[in-house]
């Protein structure tokens, strides 16, 4: 189907053609890009031993704001090595100096192919960190005699991950609210879009109740008040709203909740793509079923055997 | 944003694509050019399944691959898988295997746009909206298949800029690695072979020279089925297409006089003969004993006749007359800078070998000038030099990483923009990349 994947496809597999025991060590030097203003560097700068891996992100700052080092030193702790000269942050594995085990190995691996998702898991995770203080302090009061900060939960934590669009967290006692807000510049992208969000909003009512709650708007959302920059009022732009349950938020569903909610607009941007492509294709089948209308139509006397020429100066027979 | 992140670059051939992003020396990504879909295999032609389906299924919110509405909701359009995810599919059951590329030319759109957007957002991990694509054509393209290429990727995929090029241009480019090109420029002969088909191109500063291009039905699907039926004349144990290509490309090489190397055979069996592990569906190895194919197969190129029996023209023969057939003032350039590409020249001592023949033609054809005027004037001879390079497996690739990467490349694009206004007609033409007056 046309899930994406968490991880970059490159990165896995390169490293796993390197880690394999019979590869021998070549020098490697990659830029390859990822989605959202993400781009990687691969290289051998030292040996060809050591692979140094390198990540800009656009909005790295900010993620550091919510937490980022501390999640990374999480993730890749021993690997950590100062960020190479026009990048944010850097690891490097090398290959005489790998874990024992294939499960070890592999799990190196999967971990290193996941940096724009550890990164960007950042916010989400003190996100659904600060659900859980709030909850546990709101569970002492009624929710009249709830102080103020408890009911109304705390800060959005904004994400401007690409040029015109962010994400906004924001965690209160009983749920997390993430907000896409996303821009459309082509008309007939926005119409797609539309129909897809409706299906998303309808889809919920209709039989995947698990599903979180899913709000489709032009003008900011309340949760956005005071927030810089917003537009709102206009055709092109919108906000898409998700609302993470207390179901969503347990520890046991946590990771696979913000990969998957992180990559929202990539595949929300490749089902409006894919939708296209079909309706092209339909459109090309409708065209060849009109023209096969009009061939058999032609008079009979022209349906003898013939020879043509294509460009390429091939000969072929029409008819006959 | 499309102008700080580096152009895509997909050369999609009929055997495989090369994908990838400019600037890097080898593409990140190759591939078959293959998709997989639900139902049986189909020819190239036609489209695809005509049944409406709803393609906006929220697959998202389910959390899960598939998950239990797709079965119901007619989304067999979505499910597909391409490259080598789309081999493993089709040797199970429920799908079939197209390939939408025949002799270098785009036939299946349907299928194509698919493996575009499946390359673009599974494989390559690009907003087609934040990058400029560099695509490959063969040559001799015809404009229609341009602009149906603009239609996809500006409609469908709202791509930031498009260039197309020809592969044989980029091949060009490519051997600038090469220490022998001395100069940078877009003059030379093009040997461009892969899977479908060999190409013959002269290319004068950046123009194909159309009318003077041959092609020749030998490429590397004819030769992987040469060593197929030698190795079944043989009986050996496994002669299945994927063994003879492995073969092919690990051990077959090119001789200088086939009758000498039978000889060498005979003389030094136990350094000439190989022996190659095939590993069995079952998973148990088989030995492949691997004999005179290692030359005779390659061959097919000098000696059309032990293949075909209806294309008898060699290779060299080709080029020679491709070169006389172009215009007199270029002819020497396109001799002194003939420039293999693809992954069927990749054969050791092919170009050495195609150096000596063409070399051998023009010699006689001067030396039977000279006899003619009576040998009163003597001509200078003609530098005949055959290149080989070390990009040369993915030439095109290569040249379009190269060219893809320079400063002006994104002002060489054609925009969304462009394209909006007038039309699909706008990619008939695109500015020189990399011709005189470019860095
Ligand atoms: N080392 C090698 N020696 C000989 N042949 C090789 C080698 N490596 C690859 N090939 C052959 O090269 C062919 C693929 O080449 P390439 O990728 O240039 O073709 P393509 O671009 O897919 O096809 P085309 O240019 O005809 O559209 C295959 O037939 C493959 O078996
Ligand atoms: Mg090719």
């Amino acid at each position: 189907m046309l899930l994406l994947d968490y991880q970059n496809v490159l990165i896995e597999s390169l490293l796993k053609d390197r880690f394999a025991p019979e590869a021998t060590p070549t020098a490697i030097d990659q830029i390859v890009s990822d989605f959202d203003n993400v781009t990687f560097h691969i290289s051998t700068p030292e040996s060809k031993t050591r692979i140094l891996i390198s990540t800009s992100i656009k909005c790295y700052r900010e993620l550091v704001q919510y937490g980022a080092e501390d999640v990374l030193q999480r993730e890749y702790g021993p690997y950590i090595v100062a960020p190479e000269q026009g990048y944010d942050f850097s690891v490097q594995v090398d290959l005489e100096n790998l874990p024992e085990s294939q499960e070890e190995k592999d799990e190196l691996v999967r971990k290193i192919s996941l940096l724009k998702r550890n990164a960007m898991a950042a916010p989400f995770e003190q996100a659904f960190d600060e659900y859980a203080a709030l909850h546990e302090e709101a569970s002492k009061y009624t929710s009249e005699s709830a102080p103020q900060g408890v009911r109304e939960g705390g800060g959005v934590r904004a994400i401007h991950y690409r040029d015109e669009e962010a994400i906004y967290i924001k965690a209160s006692h009983d749920r997390v609210t993430v907000i896409f807000s996303t821009v459309f510049r082509e008309e007939t992208d926005r119409v797609y879009g539309k129909v897809f969000l409706q299906e998303f909003v309808d889809a919920r009512r209709r039989a995947i109740q698990n599903a979180p709650q899913v709000l489709f708007r032009h003008d900011p959302p309340l949760e956005l008040e005071g927030q810089p920059n917003l537009k709102a009022g206009k055709g092109d732009v919108g906000y898409i709203t998700f609302v993470l349950f207390p179901r969503h938020l347990t520890p046991a569903r946590r990771e696979e909740v913000i990969s998957h909610i992180q990559t929202f607009r990539d595949y929300f941007h490749y089902h409006i793509k894919a939708s296209k492509a079909y309706i092209h294709s339909r459109m090309r089948r409708r065209t060849a079923d009109f023209l096969q209308v009009l061939r058999r139509a032609r008079p009979e006397a022209e349906e003898g055997t013939k020879e043509r020429k294509t460009a390429s100066g091939r000969t072929f027979k029409v008819g006959g | 944003m499309a102008n700080h992140t580096p152009a895509v670059v997909m050369d999609n051939g009929t055997g495989y694509s090369k994908l990838g992003f400019a600037g890097n020396d080898s593409p990140s990504f190759v591939f078959p050019t293959a998709i997989a879909t639900k139902g049986p295999t189909g020819g190239a032609g036609g489209s695809g399944s005509g049944r409406p389906a709803v393609a906006n299924k929220p697959t998202f919110l389910t959390g899960g691959a598939g998950g239990h509405l797709s079965g119901k909701r007619g989304t067999e359009d979505l499910d597909f898988f391409i490259g080598d995810e789309a081999l493993t599919a089709a040797s199970g059951p429920g799908y079939g295997l197209h390939y939408p590329i025949r002799h270098g030319q785009i036939e299946n759109w349907d299928h194509m746009e698919r493996f575009w957007s499946n390359s673009m957002f599974k494989y390559l991990r690009v907003e087609p909206e934040d990058h400029h694509f560099l695509l490959t054509e063969p040559p001799l393209n015809p404009p229609e298949n341009r602009e149906n290429t603009a239609e996809i990727m500006f409609e469908s995929f709202n791509c930031a800029g498009l260039y197309i090029a020809v592969q044989a241009v980029l091949a060009l480019a490519a051997s600038w690695t090469s220490s022998k090109v001395q100069d940078r420029s877009l003059t030379g002969t093009v040997i461009d072979s892969g899977e479908g088909v060999t190409h013959v191109i002269p290319v004068a500063e950046g123009y194909v020279i159309g009318s003077s291009i041959k092609s020749i039905p030998i490429a590397g699907r004819d030769i992987t089925y040469f060593v197929q039926s030698m190795l079944r004349d043989r009986g050996e144990p496994d002669s299945s297409l994927k063994t003879a290509e492995r073969i092919k490309e690990e051990h077959c090489y090119v001789s200088p006089d086939i009758v000498k190397e039978f000889a060498r055979f005979d003389r030094e069996p136990a350094d000439r003969f190989k022996a190659f592990d095939a590993r069995q569906p079952g998973g148990r190895t088989v030995t492949v004993d691997v004999g005179y194919e290692r030359f005779l197969a390659p061959e097919i190129f000098f000696n059309p006749e032990i293949y075909s029996s209806d294309f008898l023209t060699p290779l060299p023969n080709i080029v020679d007359t491709t070169i006389q057939t172009s215009p007199i003032d270029v002819r020497r350039g396109l001799y002194k800078n003939i420039v293999l590409s693809g992954g069927s020249t990749l054969y050791k001592d092919f170009g050495r070998r195609l150096q000596r023949d063409i070399r051998h033609l023009v010699d006689e054809r001067i030396k039977l000038s000279e006899a003619k005027a009576g040998n009163a004037a003597k001509s200078g001879g003609l530098d005949v030099q055959v290149i080989t390079h070390k990009r040369q497996r993915h030439g095109p690739w290569f040249g379009g990483s190269l060219l893809g990467q320079t400063p002006e490349f994104k002002s060489y694009c054609h925009t969304k923009a462009e394209y909006e206004e007038i039309g699909p007609s706008i990619v008939r033409r695109f500015a020189l990349l990399g011709g005189p007056g470019s860095s």
